[in-house]
């Protein structure tokens, strides 16, 4: 069994008069050293997956109505809240999207990435210090004997954000959750952190969930890739795997708006239409209503998961039917 | 910090001279001849003119607000009218019922309103929370003499337990006991605002509790207690801070009403019996060091702002 | 431009969806209306008739609240206390929305005339509340009139303050520099475009003040310095017969609870819709 297996994770929010579905039959696995890349568009259920993991879902609001989250063979989702705070930032930890917003003004950042480690570790007070310099240097803060002492306004974006990183990291997790990590920093920016959290995993083994809307960011960093869409996974493959051979129209359209480089193309192809809303209703296919080789069929029946290759799935009728 | 601290001084000084002029204007403004006031009905027209030069009256106004602001600056506020004493030294004997007062209405409102308001914030939307703002906001709509007036009814007249009115000195016999005739007036006091500190403490928890960084806290596997605490009501603290500073006039105004609801001979009543008494140098004196402590209350705020939060201290 | 009014303005269903004791408020200050409207010919006696033979009788019939000390009846005296309480907070609220409005949108609007009448408002801001009523009292006849003008300058340096912070957010906005380009003229900009989308905060602004007033207004009342004794008023009520609480205990719980459910329903009102106000300004609002 792999370290963390999700299986037909189901989770509904509350709409007006009814909880609608926002992510459904999802199941995928990650283990040690391996990094899982989920990538779809804004409102396919992605973070609401990670969150799901992680414990962090508002009960009164978003509900998990179906599944396993198994984590070291223990179902997450049969434990009790207090068995689950006693994982949370120590076998695992997630780092959020907005580095700016994420940290807590008031207190300063050695404390604050010390402070899963003084509730999960007892430690005299030079080592909690000892700990945090070391997790500063690790992350290539500079000057971090002086920055121990800052507080986050004092800090850059991509400094937050390796400070959000050193934090995450400061229990050793097995699992470490990434929600969009780059997504709010410059561009040059961006890659140092993704090469940080690579080295990093290089070092620890640590198994790592990449959260990301851009199949760029993917590409660059995971071994295994799973394309959401309206909350189903709908094409999940190693990245090697799924770039050489695509089979999902959707996924397409993604790679197809990533702007390559040497391209002369002056046009993105951009995925026309846009994400149903919730309270839609869509039968069959989810992707139907977008999809250029839509048939009568995508509309009436939802297409099963089909096995092509060695771990390649995919959800289309048309699977390796098309010219994509 | 320093320099925060120099700016809030100098935006300080000259409002307190603004005020000066305008309570000194007021009271000078007053219908009623202030020598005539002070000599009684048997006063002759000339006893008034010559006590009217007397007491500098007949110069221009500005003439008389300099004279008086320059006895101000010195500590001297004048002469009370009705006591015939220093301005000063009537204040400073009701200084000990309303400071202590104050201390104490200012520990019910901690030890009521801050542990309440949290839990309302904990259990926002539950009926622990729909009770306690309930309760909150009912208390603010009372009118504080009525919520006096039967508190005496019932504690000091009904049940015997409390002492209806007066304040002897803790330096009188019974010492620090004499506290007792204090705590009906403090709960009054206390209690519409705590009923402001509640909500405020609640609304501050409510925005700070949907920040992104109480999420990270979360995510720490923190217990959901050490989350309020700590990361929650710490950061709230900052804005309950920045409106600490309404609280302390409205516990100012409705001491005013305390004083004058169980007779305590504290400054708050002080202010009543002067207006009453047309006590002219009392009243501008009284009001001219309320609103020096008001504002000064204002500056310790938003120095203690600066403390509570970082961000603002570097600026 | 009117649709977007529209969407900032208070729907009365959304505000009291779901908030039954707010509903209930209402109700009650829709009852407080009628009786203040209708007093003089609700009222079974005159409220300055006095009876000597009937002094302090207890409540019952014909004197549903009892009488007080003159013999003067409680019920028909509550009845037209609720005129005062709705004058008195109408007035009030007028004043200060008015002459308050005025300064903090010209303020923030002329930057420059913002600076001298924005320390204006700090000297005046410098007195709490009751004390500046205090003051001000003192320089003018008991009246009810100037009971209002007091209460209302009061509360009209407060809504300045506010009125000027809700103004510099919106002066800056898209649509603003939108109806500047299209040749708006100051007046239009400020009256046509910036007041319009502030009426919404205004109005739960005003519930507060109206609550307000009604405390303030017996407090004065109470420390000899609001309306005239003889008007029938909550607070005079209460301030005229608080020496026979001993002997006639009822005498003060009803004015008492007059002011406590009109002032709890107004604060249950204004919190309603200050929660379905835009949530920029919802911080701007100084109430309960």
């Amino acid at each position: 069994m792999a370290l963390l297996e999700v299986e037909n994770l189901e989770i509904a929010v509350a709409g007006q008069s009814e909880w609608l579905p926002v992510v459904e039959d999802c199941s995928f696995s990650v283990d040690n050293n391996q990094t899982l890349g989920i990538v779809g568009e804004s409102g396919c259920g992605k973070s609401l997956t990670a969150m799901a993991i992680m414990g962090l879902l508002e009960q009164s609001q978003v509900n998990i109505t179906n599944g396993k989250i198994w984590l070291d063979g223990e179902n997450l989702l049969d434990m009790s809240a207090g068995d689950r705070r006693r994982i949370m930032g120590d076998t695992m930890s997630m780092i959020f999207q907005e580095p700016m917003t994420s940290l807590n003004p008031v207190y300063r950042i050695g404390d604050q990435i010390v402070e899963a480690l003084r509730q999960h570790r007892k430690m005299t007070s030079a080592e909690y210090r000892t700990r945090a310099l070391q997790l500063l240097e690790m992350v290539n803060i500079p000057d971090f004997q002086q920055r121990i002492n800052s507080y986050p306004h004092q800090l850059s974006g991509g400094q937050r954000q390796r400070v959000m990183i050193a934090m995450a990291l400061s229990c050793d997790p097995k699992l470490l959750i990434a929600d969009e990590p780059t997504t709010a920093l410059d561009v040059t920016v961006q890659n140092e952190v993704l090469e940080l959290m690579l080295d990093l995993q290089r070092r620890t083994g640590t198994a790592i969930i990449l959260i990301s809307h851009d199949m760029g960011v993917i590409a660059q960093t995971c071994d295994e890739v799973a394309v959401m869409y309206r909350g189903r996974i709908i094409e999940s493959s190693t990245t090697a795997g799924l770039f050489a051979n695509v089979l999902h129209p959707y996924t397409r359209g993604l790679l197809n708006s990533i702007p390559a480089i040497d391209s002369e193309t002056e046009w993105l192809d951009a995925i026309p239409g846009r994400v149903p809303m919730l309270e839609e209703k869509l039968s069959g296919c989810a992707f139907h209503p977008r999809c250029s080789y839509s048939q009568p069929k995508c509309a009436d029946t939802l297409p099963a998961a089909l096995s092509i290759g060695e771990s390649h799935l995919v959800r289309c009728h048309f699977a390796g039917e098309l010219e994509l | 910090m320093l320099s925060y601290f120099i700016k809030r001084v100098l935006a300080f000084i000259p409002t307190l001279i603004a005020a000066s002029m305008l309570i000194f204007l007021f009271i000078h403004l007053i219908p009623g001849d202030p020598a005539a006031v002070l000599l009684g009905d048997t006063a002759t027209p000339e006893d008034i003119a010559a006590l009217t030069r007397e007491l500098g009256l007949d110069e221009p106004i500005w003439r008389q607000y300099i004279h008086w602001f320059g006895g101000v600056i010195q500590g001297d506020l004048g002469q009370s009218l009705f006591f015939k004493t220093p301005v000063l030294s009537v204040i400073a004997d009701g200084a000990e019922t309303s400071l202590l007062l104050a201390l104490m209405t200012m520990t019910w409102i901690v030890i009521f309103g801050v542990p309440i308001g949290i839990l309302s914030a904990t259990h926002h939307g539950t009926w622990i929370d729909q009770l306690t703002s309930g309760f909150a906001i009912f208390f603010a709509s009372i009118p504080t003499f009525w919520l006096g007036l039967y508190l005496i009814l019932f504690f000091a007249v009904g049940l015997g337990w409390f002492p209806s009115s007066g304040f002897p000195s803790i330096s009188d016999d019974g010492g620090w006991r004499n506290l007792r005739y204090l705590l009906l007036p403090s709960l009054t006091l206390a209690a519409p605002n705590a009923a402001l500190i509640i909500r405020l403490v609640r609304s501050s928890m409510l925005d700070v509790a949907k920040e992104d960084h109480v999420r990270t806290a979360k995510a720490k596997g923190l217990s959901p207690a050490k989350i309020a605490i700590k990361h929650v009501f710490r950061n709230a603290l900052i804005a309950v801070a920045a409106a600490f500073g309404f609280t302390f006039a409205a516990l100012i105004s409705e001491a005013v009403v305390t004083e004058t609801v169980f007779s305590l001979p504290g400054v708050g009543r002080l202010v009543v019996q002067s207006i009453l008494r047309r006590d002219y140098p009392v009243i501008q004196g009284v009001i001219l060091i309320i609103v020096l402590l008001y504002l000064s209350i204002n500056l310790i705020v938003d120095l203690a702002y600066g403390w509570l939060d970082p961000r603002v201290s570097l600026q | 431009m009117i649709d977007a009014i529209k969407n900032r303005a208070i729907s009365i269903r959304r505000v009291f969806a779901g908030r039954k004791v707010a509903a209930l408020g209402a109700i009650w200050l829709c009852i407080v209306l009628v009786a203040a409207v209708f007093a003089p010919w609700v009222a079974p006696f005159d409220p300055l008739e006095i009876d000597p033979v009937a002094r302090l009788t207890e409540p019952g019939a014909p004197y549903l609240f009892g009488t007080d000390h003159f013999g003067r009846d409680t019920f028909s005296r509550a009845l037209h206390g609720a005129r005062m309480a709705i004058l008195i907070g109408v007035g009030s609220v007028l004043i200060a929305l008015i002459l308050g409005g005025l300064v903090g949108m010209l303020s923030a609007y002329f930057t420059k005339l913002g600076h001298v009448l924005m320390r204006a408002v700090d000297v005046l801001m410098a007195f709490p509340a009751l004390l500046l009523a205090l003051v001000l009292m003192t320089l003018l006849e008991r009246s009810v009139a100037n009971t209002i003008i007091v209460i209302g300058l009061v509360y009209a340096a407060t809504t300045s303050r506010i009125l000027f912070g809700m103004t510099l957010k919106l002066k800056n906005d898209v649509f603003i520099d939108a109806a500047r380009c299209s040749g708006a003229g100051h007046f239009s900009l400020l009256f046509r475009h910036i007041l319009p989308n502030l009426l919404s905060p205004l109005l739960v602004q005003a519930t507060f003040i109206f609550a307000f007033a009604q405390l303030q207004a017996a407090a004065l009342d109470f420390l000899g310095l609001g309306l005239p004794p003889e008007v029938p008023s909550w607070g005079n009520m209460l301030s005229e017969e608080r020496i026979y609480i001993t002997r006639a205990p009822w005498l003060l719980l009803f004015p008492g609870l007059l002011i406590i459910f009109s002032v709890f329903s107004v604060n249950l009102v204004g919190d309603a819709m200050r929660d379905s106000l835009d949530p920029r300004f919802k911080d701007d609002i100084a109430g309960v």
